[in-house]
């Protein structure tokens, strides 16, 4: 799984902070003037829009997108089974 | 300029055989004769470069040595400018001597220009005028990369590193985006004109005010000049008019546009108009301005109804084409699908009718306007998305004026050749090259902002008046283009694969939009400028870059360029295009090539080849609502082909040899070249390079509907 985030982005801390994103198999991608390659894999799952309006994001191993902190905790929670 | 110095034998002394003997005369651009006088070149020098006295007065003298020992019977203005060059070279003063350089343009290719046509644009038709604008370009070309830019930017374009477009038109701006309400508000009102023109009263008098403020503004830009929401803003004029009657403005409309060849170079005006079949959000609450420039006492929400008759039957005319039943080449319509297209009632049957307008002629453009976003779109798919000051901007319209100021255009091919494989030298040869693009922006960008100091009683006076409390031109508001060609060859040879033919491709091919789009994002914070990135329409610089890139990058550039090289009918794919020839279904064609698209701001279009088939319109509004909602793809346009006889003036579907009513070989084949409808026999050879690939979506688009209007099945 990614994880896309940006630097500035409390909502993104919040998830960061409250899971060990590693050790659930989530990879993190922070959106940046820098990276290309995190922009590109942005624009691979076609969430340049979204992303533009609401972070973090989380792409699931099946393409899926779930977006914004709350339901990314949701279902993070539900994965570890809490 | 234009001096010619002619050396005349004075009569009166012609049996004295001595050079010193001999009269010279200057012819000067005023159709006068003066005699010869050295102290012209001395003036000359001294005025247009920083040499000193002595050494004008030094070269003056040699110079008229050696005409005098020449025994030549006449010399030309040329000649005597390039014979002080060669001594300005000899003592090293290469500076002064681009200072006295003298532009023009060899006897041989005028002759060559009045007689042939211009191939650079097809949009051009040949003709007397035409031959005035290329001439003119090619002068102000060579201006512009000596006078506008600086060496290392003119040398870059010369080699096609990259390509600095409308050289010809260096003391322009690109294009421009408005809307009626200007002229609705302000009349025609322009800064040295014979006359002036209160606002409208009749709708007639409107549309002969947009005609006519079109052809100022096109002889004020390079490009493109687009209209907002025209059929909304044309609305209030349409009260108490019948339905034959506003028929009969949508013809005046399309056929005004399209006959518009008086404009310059006898080039139509190229225009783009933008239609909604809903009421914008951000114009509904809008104070309508109707008759006589006063508001009507109610907004555009309550104009939907005449607003969609407009747009309707404008659309009916599209379908009926011209005369001849040919489509129409300009106005560009651009229809704009959006959230709120969806919740408008009757949009099926209008996504319908312009859906077999598409089919049938090819005309619609369809802009997808997703979420929150609005874009005004114009010149071959520039958009200009519209921010948070332009949505508060929108409730007085008129100030919603747009445009790009320039447009450079990367050879990307050229940088994967460079780079032999490396990724970090390609990032850093097209960092490089984005960097010089933005230098060239800010060069042009100050010798426009020179021009327009000039004010009212300057070269750009229509673009500095001021109507409303700033200038027409809203500099602050500019864009400055970046464009690429050949994506689709880079990912190519740097990767070993197009982009069509894998997943890995495509996303090479991300990575380098994407830091591409970073590049720029830098520059304008830095500079305060927007730099934007732009799918150029490259329709004679995919041919350069290919053809230069043959010559010194022969065996790299052979690997991967398109198009026929034994006949020289080469090019590369152009700006993120997947392969022109690859037999790819258009739905994943439309979504593949659309995952580029938000990358790109300015603007970006898929096209879909459709040949002689003829999809139903159902089809057609189908893979609309799906590209819509199921993709990010910004613009898609369908483009059929068509034969035209000058025989017999019949037109036919598809591209054929012959006409196949009455036989005859006088035939025209017309279809899209990039963003326009165009004929085929005014292309470049690259472009008819890639007219013989494209891959035409027979299998996917072979359903065909009997019989069209104008456009009849031969029996
Ligand atoms: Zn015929």
């Amino acid at each position: 799984m990614t994880l896309f985030t940006k630097a500035d982005c409390q909502k993104c801390h919040y998830i960061k902070d409250h899971f060990n994103l590693p050790s659930l198999g989530i990879q993190e991608e922070i959106l940046g003037e820098d990276n290309a390659e995190a922009l590109a894999h942005l624009a691979w799952h076609e969430l340049i829009e979204t992303a533009q309006k609401e972070l973090p994001i989380l792409i699931l191993d099946d393409n899926t997108a779930v977006v914004g902190a709350i339901p990314i905790k949701k279902y993070l929670s539900h994965q570890n089974g809490n | 300029m234009g001096t010619i110095v002619e050396l005349h034998q004075d009569p009166k002394v012609s049996e004295v055989k001595e050079t010193t003997d001999l009269a010279l005369f200057v012819r000067t651009s005023n159709e006068d004769l003066v005699t010869w006088n050295r102290q012209r070149i001395v003036d000359a020098l001294v005025r247009e470069t920083l040499v000193d006295f002595d050494t004008a007065e030094a070269i003056s003298k040699e110079v008229e040595e050696f005409i005098f020992s020449t025994k030549i019977s006449m010399v030309t203005a040329p000649l005597i400018r390039e014979l002080v060059d060669s001594k300005l070279i000899e003592r090293g003063l290469e500076k002064a001597r681009i200072m006295h350089t003298r532009l023009g343009v060899p006897l041989y290719d005028v002759d060559q220009m009045i007689v042939h046509p211009n191939k650079e644009n097809a949009n051009v038709p040949h003709g007397p005028e035409a031959t005035n604008l290329t001439l003119a370009e090619g002068i102000k070309k060579e201006y512009a990369l000596l006078s506008v830019f600086s060496s290392q930017v003119g040398d870059a374009h010369m080699r096609g590193d990259f390509h600095l477009h409308d050289l010809g038109f260096i003391d322009r701006p690109y294009c421009s985006g408005q809307s009626l309400e200007y002229i609705k508000r302000f009349g025609l009102n322009l800064p040295n004109a014979l006359s002036m023109a209160k606002p409208a009263k009749h709708p007639e008098v409107l549309l002969a005010h947009m005609v006519k403020f079109a052809a100022a503004l096109q002889s004020h830009f390079a490009g493109a000049i687009g209209w907002d929401a025209v059929n909304l803003f044309f609305a209030p004029y349409l009260e108490g008019l019948s339905d034959r009657e506003i028929k009969q403005l949508a013809q005046m409309m399309i056929f005004e546009f399209s006959q518009q060849a008086v404009a310059r170079g006898g080039q139509a005006i190229f225009t783009d108009i933008n239609l909604y079949w809903e009421v914008p959000r951000h114009f509904e609450k809008v104070p309508a301005i109707g008759p006589g420039g006063k508001y009507t006492g109610k907004t555009y929400l309550d104009y939907l109804p005449l607003a969609q008759k407009f747009v309707w039957l404008l659309f009916d005319v599209f379908k009926e084409g011209d005369g001849a039943g040919r489509p129409f080449f300009f106005p560009k319509p651009l229809v704009h699908i959006t959230e709120k297209f969806f919740q408008t009632p009757n949009h099926q049957e209008f996504l319908n009718h312009i859906c077999e307008v598409a089919a049938l002629k090819g005309n619609t453009y369809f802009v997808f306007d997703r979420g929150q976003t609005a874009k005004i779109s114009e010149c071959c798919r520039l958009s200009f998305k519209l921010e948070a000051q332009d949505l508060l901007d929108a409730h007085e319209p008129w100030r919603m004026r747009y445009c790009a100021l320039q447009n450079v255009t990367i050879n990307f091919p050229r940088l994967a050749y460079q780079a032999e494989g490396n990724d970090t030298t390609l990032f850093a040869k097209l960092a490089e090259s984005v960097e010089l693009a933005v230098e060239a922006h800010l060069q042009k960008n100050a010798f426009i902002l020179k021009l327009l100091s000039l004010g009212e009683r300057g070269p750009l006076s229509l673009l500095t008046m001021d109507r409303d409390g700033s200038p027409y031109l809203r500099l602050q508001r500019a864009t400055y283009l970046i464009g690429m060609v050949g994506l689709n060859e880079l990912v190519q040879y740097h990767t070993g694969e197009e982009l069509h033919e894998s997943q890995k491709a495509i996303k090479f091919g991300l990575k380098v939009i994407a830091y591409m789009k970073l590049l720029t994002d830098r520059f304008s914070q830095k500079y305060g400028m927007r730099f934007v990135l732009e799918q150029t329409p490259a329709e004679s610089t995919a041919y350069r870059f290919a053809k230069l890139d043959l010559q010194k990058y022969p065996e790299q550039a052979g690997k991967v360029i398109k198009g026929d090289k034994a006949q020289g009918e080469v090019y590369y794919t152009n700006s993120t295009l997947f392969n022109i020839s690859a037999q790819m279904n258009p739905v994943d064609r439309v979504r593949y090539e659309g995952l580029f698209h938000p990358l790109i701001e300015a603007g970006a279009l898929t096209h879909i080849w459709i040949g002689e088939s003829r999809p139903d319109k159902e089809s057609l509004a189908n893979f609309i609502i799906k590209t819509f909602k199921l993709t990010k793809n910004d613009q898609i346009a369908f483009s059929p082909e068509f034969t035209t006889c000058r025989a017999c003036g019949q037109t036919s579907r598809g591209l054929m040899e012959k006409c196949p009513y009455c036989g005859s070989a006088e035939v025209d084949g017309i279809t899209r070249i990039t963003g326009y409808f165009t004929k085929i026999s005014s292309w470049n050879k690259g472009k008819i390079g890639e007219l013989r690939d494209r891959y035409r979506n027979t299998p996917y688009f072979s359903m065909r509907e009997a019989v069209s209007p104008g456009v009849e099945e031969p029996t």
